[in-house]
Order: C-alpha cells, then sequence, then structure tokens
C-alpha cells in the first residue's frame, strides 16, 4: 500500500506496509545507506535519527514512524560533490574503513553534535556506542567526531596530519656480502640448517628511504566519499527487474544423514520458484576454500550433501518471489533424518569409536576417515629430542585458544542474474573473485567463460569470505528459474553457518640453556576444522610457522594433527593460525622467563630472530600440494628493537618495576598488571600469491588503473592508487581505480594472507612504470628528443632533461588523437618467492577485579615495523582494528554451544564485539623499515595486529595477580575461577 | 530480517487500548518497541495482532507528584529518565546503564517492566525503591506495589486486557542516598548481577535501608536479610561487607545461569554487588 512518511524533510509516498520495518521500507524506496547488520538492533548498522534521535530502523515498524521526521545520510547533501562538515571530517581522519556502518556512525554523530557542539571524548564514545564497528578501533571515528565539532562550531581546524612515523634507526645484522646469502636453493632444510655467522652490519634506515610525494602521505580513501554520502555501493544496493528471493534451509541436528528430503509441498506454494538439494543438483566434490590452484585437498563438500555434519550445514535452498514465501516454502520441505551421534572437541574425536564425519566413498585427500584426522602434518629442523637432552632445563605447557567469528557487519550477500549475453553475473561480497568465478564453474556446470564475477565494495571479510560460500547456491538458483536470484545471510546464518576461527590444543615442549638461549622447541597441535577441511591444512601449517620461526632456536618441531568434528566450519580468518600460535608461544615464553628469573623482554631480546636470520622450517611449511618455499628464507628488514623500544615508552613499562604500582589507590580489590608479546608474520603466500594491474592513459592525463586485487575496507585501492600515482607523477586524484570485476581486470589471487600492498602493489608499481615508460617516449617524440630514458615524470608533466617540459595532457591528446596514435596502457602482474616478515611489539595494562574476576584492559600499545608504510593513515587504522578484534579474541568473543552442537550465541546480543565505550586507550606506532623487495620499501600490516592481544593480556594478568590463565577467553568467570583455585592452591 | 506477519493496530487513548486489547485475545502491546520487535525479527515472539500505544500522548513523562515523589508515565523513554536529575540517582544511573543510545531512545521504562526480563536493571531499582505501579484494564484502574508487581520470570501482575500506565517512586527522606551496581553482560550489557541500595544515614548509622537484587534470579528479589542485618549498625565498610553476605539468604534456590555466568558464579557475585551498590549509596547519602 502507499504509506506517506517525511524523510529527509520532504513528504514521500512510498510502497509499503504499516507492519514492515523501516529498514526493509526505506530500502526498499532507495535509501540504501541504511544497511542490514542485525534482527535485533546490536549493529547499528541500520540507525537513523527520528525526530533528531538516533533509533534502529530494523526494529521500528513503518507504522510507529508515519508522521515522524526520519533522516537518513542521504538528506545531508543536496548536491554531487558536496559534503557535510561531519563528512568531512570522517574522511580526512581515515574513519573510514569498508563503510557499512559509516552512514550510522555519521547520523549518531549529528544527534550528538545537534544538542552538544562541544561534547567530551567519553561523550562521543558514548554516542557511537550502538554502532559495532568490526574496522576501525574506533579511534578514527572519535577523532572524527570531535574534529567535526570543531568545524561546526567555525573554529579553525589544522589539516589532519596522520599518525606518527617512527625510523628504525637499528635494523639488525644484514649479510655483509652476496657470500654471506643463506637463501638459494643451494641450502636445503631437511638438514639443520647451515650454520651461518652472523655478519655485524648495522644498517641505518633513514637515509636508503627516498623521498616520495604520493607514497607514505596521508592521503584520503579513493572510495571514501561514496562512502561517507551512503551512495549505493554495496552488492545489496541494486534491486533487479524479477529477482528472487532465496532463503537457506539448514540441518538442526549436528550430524545425520538425510535419508529423503520431499519438496513438493513447498514446490506447490505460489511464488515459489524452485527448490534445490541433493536430490537434483549434480554431486560435484570441492573444497570451499578459496585459494590457488589446484584446492588443497580433500575436496570434502558438495553443493548439497545427503549427510548433514553441522548444526547450520546446508539441506537445501529456495528462490521465490519475497522473503516471507521463501521462509514459509522452507517449512514446508519435508526432510527425513537418521540422526547420527556427534562429536565436537577435536581431542575427543580422534579417539577409537567417535563417530566418523567424513565416511562417503568420494572423498580423496583425507590422512584417516577412520578416526577423523584429516590431516597429519610433521616437520622438523635438527632433532628436538637431542635438544632437550642437551638443554638445561626444559618446560612444556598447554594452551587452549577456542573459536570465534569474524563477524563482519555487512553478512555474506550474493546477487546473480543472467546477462543479454546468457553468461551467468555473481554480484557478491567477496575477498577472492576470481577463485570464486574458477571454483564455482564446475559445480554449475558451466565454463569459465560464462561466468563474470563482480566485488562492489564490501562490508568487511577478515577471512570468512576468502571463500566460495553461497555463490553456487544464487548460481544454481538463477540457472533453474532463469531469473536474478539475492540470497543474504541473516546474522545467524552468518554466525552458525559461514566460517569461523579454528579452535586448537597446543602444546609447548621447550629446551632452555642456562642463560636463556632457546635450543631445541616442539610444538604439537591438534587443530579442529569442524565439519570440513577447507583451510584446515594451511591455518594449521601457518600455526606451525608463526609458532617456530619467531625466535632462534637449533632443534624445531612442529607435529599437527587436523581434525574433523561437528562443529561449524572454520575456515580463514585474519591471522590464519597465528593467533593461536602466538598466545601459545608468547605465553609459554613468558612463563620461561618467569621460571628463568628472567626479565620477559631480555629473555625474549636474548633469543628473538633479527635481520639475516633464516627461518629453517619455512620451506617444511609450504601451503598446499607442493612445496613452494624451495629454500631457507632470511629476514631482510627486522625494526624489532626499535619496536619494543617505542611500545615500552609509550605504554610506560618502566612503571612495572615500581614498588606499589601494582596496586590501585582507593581500589583494595584491584590488581594492575603490564604485558607483552613479540609478533612476527607473513607478507603473502610466496610462489602462489599473485596479483595483476593494468593502467591506462585518458585523453586529460589521468589514468584508470584496473586491479584484480580486492579491497574490502582495508584501503588497498588507495594504497595501489597511490603507488600508481607516485610512479606516474601524479596526484592521486588524477587515478580512477576499478577493482575485482572478472571481465574488467586482471587476475589477482585476493584479498588475504596480507598480500595486497606487497603483491599487487608491486604489480601496479611494475605496470605505472611501463606506462611510466611509454609517455617518456612520447615526450621524447614531442620534444624531438633522442633520448626518453632520463625524462622525469613530476606534476602531471614529463620533464626533460634541459628544462622543457609536456603536460600528461597534452601527452594523451597527441598519442590519442595527433600523431602515430597509440593507447598509453600496460599489464603487469607480480608474484615474490619471498614473504618478510612484519614485526611488532604489542603491549597491554590490564586491570584485574580480585573480586569478579572482570579483566579491564585500559591500555593497548602496538608498534608495528611494516616496512615503510605506503598510507599511514590506512596502515594505523589495520592496527587499530586488528587489536580491537584481537582483544575481543582474548576477553570476550566465544561461540558456545548446547550439548546438541547448536550455537547458543547467534546474535550479537550474546557473542560480544567491543563497543566505542568500552575501548582501552589504544596507541599504534608505525616504526619504518625499508623492505628491500617490497613496493617503496613496504611489507604488510594487515594480520599482525591480531598475534599479540591475547598473549599480552595474558602476561598483563599474570603480572597483576601471579596467577597463569593459558585459555581465553579471559571472561570474568574463569578468570575469578583461577583467581579462586590459585588462592585455595596456596591455602593448602 | 523482518518480523512474521501481524495485525497491526494504533490506539490513541488508554480506553482505547484496553478496548483492543479486550477486542484481540492475545494481542501484544507495542510500546518503544525494543524489546517486542527483535523477538519478532528472530522469530522468538508471533503475537498475530500488535497494539501501538506508542502515540498516546498521557502516558509519556516525568512529573513531581504533590506529596513528594514522581510519576514516571509508562511510554517515557530510558533517555529521559536518564536525563532527569530531579529523580533518585539509583534510578537515573541505571536507565543510563541501559543498551545503548538507540535502546535508550527508544525503549520505555512501562515496556521495560511489563517485560519483565530477569536481566533488566530498572525491576531492581524501583523493587529498592518501593515504587508504585499503575495499571488500566477493562475493570478500571488498580495499583500494585512493586513486590507485587514482579511475579515470575516474564511474569507480571498484568492481566490480560490490561496495561501499566505509570510507575510512582517516592520521595527520599533526607540524608538518604542510592546507588545501584551490577555485573555487565559483557554483551547486551544486560545484568546478569545486579543490586540497587537506599540508605538512609543519621550520622554514621544506618537508620532505614532497602535493597533489592536482580539479574540472577527470576525476578527482582528483596534482599531482605541484608536489610536487616544493617538496620542500627554503624556504616563502616566491614559492617556492610559483613551483611552484603546474608543476601545468600534472600536468592531462593533458583538461580539463573548462562554460558556468560554460570548459577555458581553469580551466587558468589551476590554480596560483591550489594555491598558495591551499598556503599555507592553511603557515599551519597553523606
Amino acid at each position: 500500500m502507499e504509506i506517506t512518511l517525511n524523510i529527509n524533510g520532504r513528504s514521500q509516498t512510498i510502497s509499503a506496509h504499516p507492519t514492515d520495518t523501516l529498514l526493509t521500507a526505506l530500502r526498499h524506496a532507495g535509501y540504501y545507506s541504511v544497511r542490514y547488520g542485525s534482527d535485533d538492533g546490536t549493529t547499528g548498522a541500520g540507525a537513523i535519527l527520528l525526530d533528531g534521535r538516533l533509533v534502529n530502523s530494523e526494529t521500528i515498524l513503518v507504522g510507529q514512524a508515519i508522521g515522524h521526521h526520519i533522516e537518513t545520510v542521504e538528506g545531508l547533501t543536496t548536491q554531487v560533490g558536496e559534503l557535510h562538515p561531519i563528512q568531512k571530517a570522517f574522511i580526512e581522519t581515515g574513519a573510514i574503513q569498508s563503510g557499512y556502518s559509516t552512514p550510522a556512525m555519521i547520523l549518531a554523530a549529528k544527534a550528538l553534535l545537534d544538542q552538544n557542539p562541544n561534547p567530551t571524548e567519553a561523550e562521543v564514545r558514548d554516542a557511537l556506542s550502538g554502532i559495532l564497528c568490526r574496522e576501525t578501533g574506533y579511534v578514527k571515528p572519535v577523532q572524527a567526531v570531535l574534529r567535526a565539532a570543531a568545524y561546526l562550531r567555525g573554529e579553525d581546524v589544522p589539516p589532519y596530519e596522520g599518525p606518527e612515523i617512527v625510523d628504525a634507526t637499528y635494523i639488525g645484522d644484514l649479510p655483509s656480502s652476496p657470500d654471506d646469502k643463506i637463501s638459494g636453493p643451494e641450502t636445503h632444510v631437511t638438514d639443520t640448517p647451515a650454520t651461518h655467522t652472523k655478519p655485524k652490519t648495522d644498517v641505518l634506515l633513514t637515509s636508503s628511504i627516498p623521498e616520495t610525494r604520493v607514497v607514505g602521505k596521508p592521503e584520503t580513501k579513493v572510495d571514501a566519499v561514496k562512502l561517507a554520502k551512503g551512495n549505493p555501493a554495496f552488492v545489496d544496493d541494486i534491486e533487479l527487474r524479477g529477482m528472487l528471493h532465496a532463503k537457506l534451509l539448514t540441518s538442526p541436528h549436528a550430524h545425520a544423514r538425510i535419508l529423503d528430503i520431499d519438496d513438493s509441498e513447498a514446490l506447490a506454494l505460489p511464488g515459489v520458484h524452485a527448490v534445490i538439494h541433493y536430490k537434483n543438483i549434480s554431486r560435484v566434490k570441492y573444497a570451499s576454500g578459496g585459494q590457488s590452484y589446484p584446492n588443497p585437498l580433500p575436496h570434502d563438500q558438495v553443493s548439497f550433501d545427503n549427510k548433514v555434519r553441522y548444526v547450520g550445514d546446508r539441506v537445501a535452498a529456495v528462490a521465490a518471489e519475497t522473503p516471507e514465501i521463501a521462509e514459509e516454502a522452507l517449512k514446508r520441505i519435508k526432510v527425513t533424518y537418521e540422526v547420527l551421534p556427534a562429536v565436537f572437541d577435536e581431542n575427543e574425536a580422534i579417539k577409537p569409536g567417535a563417530p566418523v564425519i567424513h565416511d562417503e566413498d568420494d572423498t580423496e585427500g583425507i590422512h584417516d576417515a577412520q578416526r577423523n584426522i584429516v590431516h597429519h602434518i610433521h616437520a622438523e629442523v635438527g632433532s628436538v629430542e637431542q635438544g632437550f637432552q642437551e638443554a638445561d632445563y626444559v618446560f612444556e605447557h598447554t594452551y587452549y585458544v577456542h573459536q570465534v567469528q569474524q563477524a563482519p557487519i555487512e553478512p555474506h550477500i550474493a546477487i546473480s542474474w543472467w546477462d543479454s549475453d546468457e553468461r551467468l553475473v555473481i554480484r557478491t561480497s567477496t575477498q577472492v573473485p576470481f577463485h570464486v568465478r574458477r571454483m564455482v564453474a564446475p559445480l554449475l556446470g558451466l565454463p569459465v567463460k560464462r561466468i563474470r564475477v563482480i566485488k562492489p565494495r564490501i562490508g568487511g571479510g577478515f577471512g570468512v569470505k576468502q571463500e566460495m560460500l553461497i555463490e553456487d547456491i544464487v548460481g544454481h538458483l538463477t540457472i533453474k528459474t532463469g531469473r536474478p536470484v539475492r540470497l543474504e545471510l541473516t546474522r545467524s546464518e552468518e554466525f552458525r553457518s559461514s566460517r569461523t576461527r579454528h579452535p586448537q590444543t597446543i602444546t609447548f615442549k621447550t629446551g632452555v640453556m642456562k642463560d636463556g638461549t632457546l635450543h631445541s622447541m616442539e610444538m604439537r597441535v591438534v587443530g579442529n576444522t569442524g565439519a570440513y577441511g577447507t583451510h584446515g591444512l594451511t591455518v594449521q601449517t601457518v600455526t606451525g610457522l608463526r609458532g617456530l620461526s619467531s625466535y632462534n632456536c637449533k632443534h624445531r618441531k612442529f607435529d599437527c594433527l587436523v581434525v574433523y568434528t561437528n562443529l561449524p566450519v572454520p575456515g580463514a580468518y585474519r591471522g590464519y593460525g597465528g593467533p593461536q600460535a602466538l598466545f601459545a608461544l608468547e605465553c609459554h615464553m613468558d612463563e620461561i622467563a618467569h621460571a628463568l628469573g628472567m626479565d620477559p623482554i631480555v629473555f625474549r631480546r636474548k633469543n628473538w630472530v633479527q635481520a639475516g636470520d633464516p627461518m629453517p622450517i619455512a620451506p617444511l611449511l609450504g601451503e598446499g600440494e607442493k612445496e613452494t618455499v624451495q629454500f631457507v628464507p632470511v629476514i631482510q628488514s627486522c625494526g624489532l628493537n626499535e619496536c619494543f623500544e617505542q611500545g615500552m615508552k609509550a605504554i610506560g613499562w618502566e612503571r612495572k618495576y615500581e614498588p606499589g604500582w601494582h596496586e590501585v589507590p582507593g581500589k583494595p580489590h584491584v590488581r594492575r598488571g603490564l604485558g607483552a608479546a613479540m609478533c612476527m608474520h607473513g607478507t603473502a603466500i610466496p610462489g602462489l600469491d599473485m596479483g595483476g594491474a593494468s593502467i591506462k592513459m585518458n585523453d586529460d592525463g589521468s589514468f584508470n588503473v584496473l586491479v584484480g586485487a580486492t579491497d574490502l575496507g582495508t584501503g588497498a585501492d588507495t594504497v595501489l592508487g597511490q603507488i600508481a600515482a607516485e610512479v606516474l607523477g601524479v596526484p592521486l586524484a588524477d587515478i580512477v581505480m576499478y577493482s575485482s570485476d572478472t571481465d574488467m581486470t586482471p587476475f589477482d589471487t585476493g584479498a588475504y594472507a596480507s598480500s595486497t600492498t606487497y603483491i599487487s602493489g608491486t604489480a601496479v608499481k611494475k605496470a605505472a612504470e611501463q606506462v611510466a615508460d611509454q609517455i617518456r617516449e612520447r615526450a621524447a617524440l614531442m620534444l624531438g628528443l633522442e633520448r626518453w630514458h632520463d625524462i622525469r615524470l613530476e606534476n602531471r608533466h614529463a620533464i626533460a632533461p634541459d628544462g622543457r617540459s609536456v603536460s600528461l595532457e597534452a601527452i594523451a591528446l597527441h598519442s590519442l588523437h595527433q600523431d602515430q596514435q597509440r593507447q598509453i596502457m600496460a599489464t603487469a602482474s607480480f608474484v615474490s618467492m619471498d614473504s618478510p616478515p612484519p614485526f611488532a611489539g604489542q603491549f597491554a595494562e590490564v586491570e584485574v577485579d580480585t573480586e569478579t574476576g572482570q579483566v579491564t584492559v585500559t591500555k593497548l600499545v602496538m608498534a608495528v615495523d611494516a616496512g615503510v608504510p605506503i598510507n599511514p593513515i590506512t596502515a594505523s587504522g589495520q592496527v587499530e582494528g586488528g587489536m580491537t578484534q584481537a582483544l575481543g579474541y582474548a576477553h570476550c568473543e566465544e561461540m558456545a554451544y548446547d550439548e546438541s552442537g547448536n550455537l547458543i550465541n547467534d546474535q550479537f546480543g550474546p557473542y560480544h564485539i567491543y563497543r566505542a565505550d568500552e575501548m582501552p586507550w589504544m596507541k599504534a606506532i608505525l616504526v619504518q623499515t625499508n623492505e628491500p623487495t617490497g613496493p617503496f620499501g613496504a611489507k604488510a600490516i594487515a594480520e599482525i595486529p591480531k598475534d599479540g592481544v591475547a598473549p599480552a593480556v595474558a602476561n598483563a594478568i599474570f603480572d597483576a595477580t601471579g596467577v597463569r590463565i593459558r585459555r581465553i577467553p579471559f571472561t570474568p568467570q574463569r578468570v575469578y575461577r583461577a583467581l579462586q583455585a590459585a588462592k585455595e592452591g596456596e591455602a593448602h | 530480517m523482518y518480523p512474521p506477519k501481524f495485525d497491526y493496530y494504533r490506539a490513541s487513548s488508554v480506553a482505547e487500548a484496553v478496548s483492543l486489547l479486550g477486542a484481540h485475545p492475545g494481542a501484544k502491546v507495542l510500546a518503544g518497541g525494543h524489546s517486542l520487535i527483535p523477538a519478532m525479527n528472530l522469530r522468538l515472539a508471533d503475537p498475530g495482532v500488535l497494539i501501538d500505544i506508542g502515540r498516546i500522548d498521557e502516558l509519556r513523562g516525568i512529573s513531581a507528584l504533590p506529596g513528594g515523589g514522581f510519576r514516571i508515565g509508562a511510554l517515557t523513554t530510558h533517555a529521559m529518565v536518564a536525563g532527569a536529575s530531579e529523580l533518585p540517582a539509583v534510578l537515573t544511573e541505571a536507565a543510563s546503564m541501559i543498551g545503548d543510545p538507540q535502546v535508550r531512545n527508544r525503549g520505555t521504562v512501562g515496556g521495560n517492566v511489563s517485560h519483565a526480563d530477569p536481566a533488566s536493571d530498572l525491576p531492581t531499582v524501583f523493587m529498592a525503591l518501593g515504587a508504585t505501579f499503575h495499571i488500566t484494564g477493562p475493570g478500571g484502574s488498580r495499583s500494585v506495589a512493586a513486590t507485587d508487581f514482579f511475579v515470575d520470570l516474564f511474569t507480571t501482575a498484568l492481566q490480560d486486557g490490561e496495561i501499566l500506565t505509570a510507575i510512582e517512586v517516592p520521595a527520599l527522606p533526607a540524608h538518604t542516598g542510592s546507588g545501584y551496581a551490577k555485573l555487565f553482560n559483557p554483551a547486551s550489557r544486560y545484568a546478569m548481577v545486579s543490586a540497587a541500595a537506599v540508605v538512609t544515614v543519621s550520622g554514621n548509622r544506618c537508620e532505614a535501608v532497602s535493597v533489592a537484587v536482580g539479574g540472577l534470579t527470576p525476578k527482582a528479589t528483596k534482599a531482605v536479610s541484608v536489610e536487616a542485618a544493617l538496620v542500627g549498625k554503624q556504616l563502616d565498610e566491614e559492617t556492610v561487607a559483613a551483611a552484603a553476605t546474608a543476601v545468600s539468604g534472600d536468592l531462593g534456590d533458583d538461580i539463573l545461569g548462562d554460558i556468560h555466568a554460570s548459577a555458581e558464579y553469580r551466587r558468589r557475585m551476590a554480596p560483591v554487588f550489594v555491598k558495591r551498590a551499598l556503599l555507592k549509596a553511603i557515599e551519597r547519602a553523606k
């Protein structure tokens, strides 16, 4: 029916029903800035203003809003190019990452500033507290609101500077001559690594970082304006004519055989167009992880199986005229299950007699299906047994890390349709559009050439979208119905039926010499890969790599079982096995230091790797079927010493040694503590991750940069644009970025493994250098010069050594229209055999309420060496946001199940992620080194912020209370019990 | 997502609301909708008929009563309560801790207490304050004391066809302070254990005290053992802590537990939060 609402100051008649939620009605009417994040108002992504107050549109009915004044971000400006001061402040401060919830935050800011023009930071945090952000850590949004307040008060606001960058003045010891290099195919690893003496060559960095004009500068994001304005940019921000709505039927049982499915009643329902399940979809085996060809075994999934292996597993899907009809149809599908016994714990699943989860006979590559062991990973350098015998002390501790969810505010969503050439178009929220196209093709029975995958803006991924997760379903349904089909996971489905982080049981056994030198380290892991093996091999190899590469040690061994259980499926999650390893490793190191009576940082520093050190276990823990690293990699840049110096200063580490500091005046029940952890990660998967870029010049001297790289909100498009602009001598404004469309851009493996800046960035740099050469040649032609190599590109001009210059616009016009016409354009790609590690020092300060077990993390500091930050604002945003996710992992996030394997906390209500008003004081310090293999000296930054928070908090709790807790998260109840147990232990 | 299908009526007066409720047995009253609509979107509730009372302006607002104390209309939002500095501190404090700005802007006091979620903050506070609940139904209007209003888990004294119109809180005597302390559910911000205290101090002696606990019990519960242990006593920290331990006698056997906090843990936390609420109240009384 027609309903008149007052929207953005205009009376507007829209098609809606009083019982619709305002979210549905506003989106249907084209207000796409109002976004779905939750059904219960917990994300705030759908927040709007009602009579000037912030409210959640998904929990208000249209009927309740009639006659009230509704405001959305669309109403803040009236013209193209115009920005409201709040939008301007959000853009300048880098407060926008994916931008999915940015419109809601901007409205929250407006509601606050309309009432209170001069708010305190606490008031800003309270105002933002109902809008969950999984990306920024709220640091920059809070700065944005304070900056907007100053704008609105009419004050002069200085330009936003971005974070401080500290040059690492000391990066350790590099090989002094090429002869000392340990890398190269001649050094094999099955033996003890080639012994080498570290040549002492300190490298001063400041002189070696070249001057740049665009790279290294706090440029605003290239996609910031559209995101601040809430312009339609995400998958769901289109509505195709005749589009059907899909819904999933998922398993209520953790383990069951499907004996039969009867879909006749569902199909009989008017408006239902298709019901798909195992009986009418071909059985094509695959592994859903978005990884390079050939995807690692086992290929243990099919689109629809006759067996379900966890609560939430796929059973059937429906396409219907409306979501309501589709939901009704689900209820009419009759499924006959034979319920089987289930197992959830990784240590139980490998015991004899445990239910066999993959008993099908068509899955290849399971190590021992009868014992639910998917993989047995074994790697050894030297002999740990011998090492333990030689060591003065041997320590062994076991740690447990739990299951958490990536929880992007935008859930998985895909829309597919046949285009006019009868090719299937899939518009999807993915990190891996090219993998999706290749992987979905056999499932749909279409050749790759008949599929186009488009990735528009996406509202965060963090690994959960490094997966071909729902694209096959919309594809099957479009093929069955001929109609466009949309499938959006609900928040509950996102928790239950997408992907999670692998739980693990990790044991470290370490032999140490009297002087604190590590001598022998063994790491045993049982990794829980849930019902399917996707990412199971590679996440666990990364756990081993990260656990056994951070410290120098003569003997090292990794032994790991990757195990099936009936839990929802773990997959890729930012950090990818690293956070698990580092929690165990960095607690273990602290425990050893304590036992030896050494300062934990002194002990670490004695053993940690430096530039020039090899990573001997790396070749044994490669990705996939082949060992992609054929030689022992050597660390070429390492700012660890500087990271610790800066981080210790910023958090006030020395206070720890002051008498009485651990007590809080006036709060006898509260104890204070400081903890640290060192972190080391990787930069891309060597030998596998490949990025491609094409750059073409336009009439006005601007450039289109087409990349397969997949910006999932991180700022990748901006960073890649900066690299192109730097090489081409133009401002970033002259670069038009277009990313990730399989028809339009070159291939890229996608956004994962911290690879985009390094891999895709180098591809862009190479393509830009080729374009630059073409421009130079053209300039030489125009200027009548013989030589073109020494022409400089600067300030939108090509400048000859004799001082004469031509503008890029003149060059473009000449080349396209006037003489010896050609398109100035180049394509390049890049793959690296190196994976230079970024390093970091992570510090945490906590207060522990000993009466309740409540841990309050009061400060987090991370000093990161990610090489040269191409964009300090987006880089620090990665650190702040990553630390915040890591804090949730350490402190409060936990997937909890009942005894039948049914997830209890499938909403943000009971699954907690940090909000703006709960955050600790947080500081990200960028320690700059120059990585010789990276574009302009860059290494990765995306994942390392996930690694150190949990162990730093654990170590801080120990510092505060003397109690060691080897299991995360540190919920009040768990900490209380540990404190009580320690107290009782003391009493005995 | 979207709620399941239902019929929607809008009442413009209390009388009309009562009459609509009479005509539609099983209908639910929609105030702010911040408990009900999420539950419907999540398919946890499917009422069939909603009666929207959100436009009955007489139900909105806070007014001072001639004989002291305040009348809080059922449709008054948490944000309005949090901002009303004339109200007892325990009430504004608890209201400001509810949810987030969107919930406080939209959620109503009447909706909150009628829902009688055991983890809710306000029932405990109204219990400690000795509030009176005004109800209108087909048989006219009646008033119920807080101790009688909360009956059980999600159950109040409201009968079919009745709606809550207002809550009255009495004026606090001189030298009286009030305080609220809770163990937050880390996710929802609801109370896992909560305590509200109102203390009248004479010298350093406890002249009168009212304490209620919530979060861990099926309904907000008066901590009479704590009150008995404290009244007439000197208010030093040790005495307060000792009195707070008496709360274990008030909790009964039915202690709630969930993934965030087991029943056993909550039981152990009750004295801690009773003590903290009392100390806050005593500090404010001085």
